[in-house]
């Protein structure tokens, strides 16, 4: 479908991005091809693992991650191994840069809860470390269980509305655990993902604020965020990690996200 | 005033044909293995659907066996032949679903 993103829309895009940009927000993505798979749908799931500027469609390049895999009927199974190397880059970028996809069969009804922690990557603008834990939920076969349990990494988000079959305009409620307790009043950064399979208009937001949205937890964790437009959005709430890595001899911090993704359909 | 009619006994017809999840949704969901076949039923939060009626019946509609869901939602039964199978569940107050059974996994399952 990327041929219909408008070449237009993306020059413009890419324009307002270089004009205003100052904060650019990274964000871990896993995406599948369907959240829904009910009996006459493909059983076999494309998903596509990149660290990219959602809004912007930016790539970075992504080294293989540490972890990933799905968690279903409370089992944890690793998927690490099926990973392929794949090259993609944005419509204004000149470089190609490495991403990951693998193909997933399902063989049982619930929800399957894909996660994934990559590699730490180094923000030379930033002075820091990046690793974003990342999530998504697909359900099979009309049984929904599963999506409320934590996978168990470093820091999550745990959803409090059901992740899929949402509308536009629907409130995504969650909670952010960092080592497994809510974490109140950390940033979470808001996303429309701009090369969603099937987006037709790319969204040009007028102005920088536009482009990330950011809410914040109360004292239990919890965030909200009603999403205006059909297709998917990332959630990434941020945290420092209380360890350091070494770069050059040097310690350097370590921001550790929470990303979740939801599919959103326009009411028709 | 008929326009608005014709507009709700589509919308009913919908509902009726369509399998979107209403309320108490009941599911089945089979599987082949070893030559059997087994069928689990259950609402969407993972309740068995207990005591349900399940028909199955070959790619010609013709009925090759009935059976009806334990405690737990199951039911089981050999492979009755190498054909595209439509696995209907029947519960109470009129909840019913179906799920089709490929002819290649029964193949697959044998």
């Amino acid at each position: 479908m990327r041929g219909d993103i408008s070449i237009l829309s993306v020059v413009a895009l890419t324009v307002v991005m270089a004009v205003t940009s100052p904060v650019v927000a990274h964000f871990g993505t896993i995406i599948p091809s369907d959240d829904i798979v009910s009996q006459d749908d493909a059983k076999t799931l494309n998903l596509q693992i990149k660290f990219i500027h959602p809004m912007e469609l930016h790539y970075m390049e992504m080294v293989k991650p540490k972890q990933f895999g799905v968690v279903h009927d409370a089992q944890k199974i690793s998927l690490l191994n099926t990973l392929q190397a794949v090259k993609g880059k944005s419509p204004s970028q000149t470089e190609s840069f490495t991403f990951w996809t693998t193909e997933y069969q399902i063989r049982r009804p619930g929800d399957h809860t894909f996660y994934v922690e990559p590699t730490p990557y180094w923000e030379p603008a930033e002075d820091l470390f990046i690793v974003h834990y990342t999530k998504v939920c697909v359900n099979a076969f009309g049984l929904e269980k599963g999506w409320d349990e934590p996978v168990g990494l470093e820091t999550e988000i745990i959803p409090l509305t059901r992740p899929y079959g949402l509308w536009t305009g629907n409130l995504f409620t969650g909670q952010v655990l960092l080592k497994g307790k809510p974490a109140p009043f950390v940033e979470v950064e808001i996303e429309y993902l701009n090369e969603s399979p099937g987006n037709i208009s790319v969204v040009v937001p007028p102005s920088a604020p536009y482009v990330t949205q950011v809410v914040k937890t109360d004292a239990n964790g919890v965030f909200s965020y009603a999403m205006p437009k059909d297709g998917w959005w990332g959630f990434s709430a941020l945290s420092e990690a209380t360890w350091k890595l070494k770069l050059d001899g040097k310690e350097k911090g370590v921001e550790i996200g929470a990303v979740y993704w939801v599919h959103a359909r326009d009411m028709k | 005033m008929k326009a608005r009619f014709c507009l709700f006994i589509l919308f009913v017809v919908t509902l009726l044909l369509s399998t979107t999840a209403l309320g108490h949704k009941v599911n089945l969901f089979a599987y082949v293995e070893a030559g059997k076949v087994y069928t689990e039923s259950y609402f969407p939060d993972g309740r068995p659907v207990e005591g349900g009626k399940v028909l199955v019946y070959d790619s010609q509609d013709n009925l090759l066996l009935e059976g009806m869901t334990d405690k737990e939602g199951l039911f089981s039964f050999a492979a009755p032949k190498i054909d595209d199978l439509t696995i209907v569940l029947e519960a109470t107050m009129g909840h019913k679903n179906s799920f089709k059974l490929k002819k290649a996994d029964l193949e697959a399952g044998k």
